[in-house]
């Protein structure tokens, strides 16, 4: 019988907690029903996710927290990640040209796209004073 | 084990064989791109990257080829990606980039990209 699942884990503001993430989605998505074939994407997604808040919320320098929370039933996998660095909402990113991007020797700014095409969902909500606030949502296929 | 090593290794014709393994993300990308500078500096600029024990792949990983793959060009030089993983062949695939780098199978495939 397929169960609901909530759990959360905080890390410091350091991409060198990146593997714990990624390793607590991984373990997430093995007790949901997500597909096996979702897990790198969703992963990755995640990932991308929590490296931006490093890089722009927190701007690589100041002292923070990022909490990191599943919460999964039979329809979805969704996760939210909070965090109090400055104010960045994704969805001010437009997607860029690939070939331009190439072209123009850029390192960065593809998370955004990554996440996009992988996730159903992706939400941002500013709360003042209180935090930043992403949800991602992969819906569960039924099969 | 590291989450991330690099092995180079100089071949015939100015070709350097790079083999990478572990994680290739925001903490370790900066490895990667300082392996790929020095090779510039010494005029290496003919690179075949094995990705077969690579992983895991982000966007700051791939973000590496991407600034360097110009500049290997210019150099008539190239970055030939070589039997990447099917997870990170697919962050290749979600990120467009599959029609831009070209990838080898093996050694001597990689090799005959350079002519």
């Amino acid at each position: 019988m397929p169960q609901s699942y909530h759990e959360r884990i905080t890390i410091s503001n350091d991409t060198k907690f990146l593997s714990l993430v990624r390793d607590f989605v991984s373990r997430m998505i093995r007790l949901s029903s997500l597909s096996r074939e979702e897990e790198n994407k969703v992963i990755l997604a995640v990932d991308e996710a929590v490296t931006n808040i490093i890089e722009h919320a927190y701007e690589n320098q100041r002292d923070g927290t990022i909490d990191v929370e599943i919460d999964t039933d039979t329809s979805k996998f969704k996760i939210i990640i909070r965090d109090s660095g400055k104010e960045f909402d994704p969805n001010s990113i437009q997607d860029p040209d690939i070939y331009q991007h190439v072209q123009a020797g850029k390192k960065k700014g593809l998370g955004i796209f990554l996440i996009r095409q992988i996730m159903d969902e992706v939400k941002y909500i500013f709360k003042e004073g209180v935090q930043n606030e992403l949800i991602l949502v992969k819906y569960i296929k039924r099969t | 084990m590291p989450d991330f090593e690099i092995q180079t290794k100089k071949l015939q014709n100015g070709i350097t064989f790079i083999a990478v393994r572990g994680f290739l993300d925001a903490h370790t990308f900066e490895e990667m791109e300082r392996t790929i500078n020095d090779l510039f500096e010494q005029r290496a600029h003919k690179l075949v990257v094995d990705l077969s024990k690579l992983d895991y792949i982000s966007s700051a990983g791939a973000g590496v080829f991407i600034g360097a793959i110009g500049t290997a060009q210019e150099s008539d030089g190239n970055i030939i990606l070589m039997k990447p993983s099917p997870n990170v062949k697919e962050v290749f695939d979600l990120l467009g980039l599959s029609q831009i780098f070209s990838f080898a199978d093996t050694l001597e495939e990689a090799v005959r990209c350079f002519g």
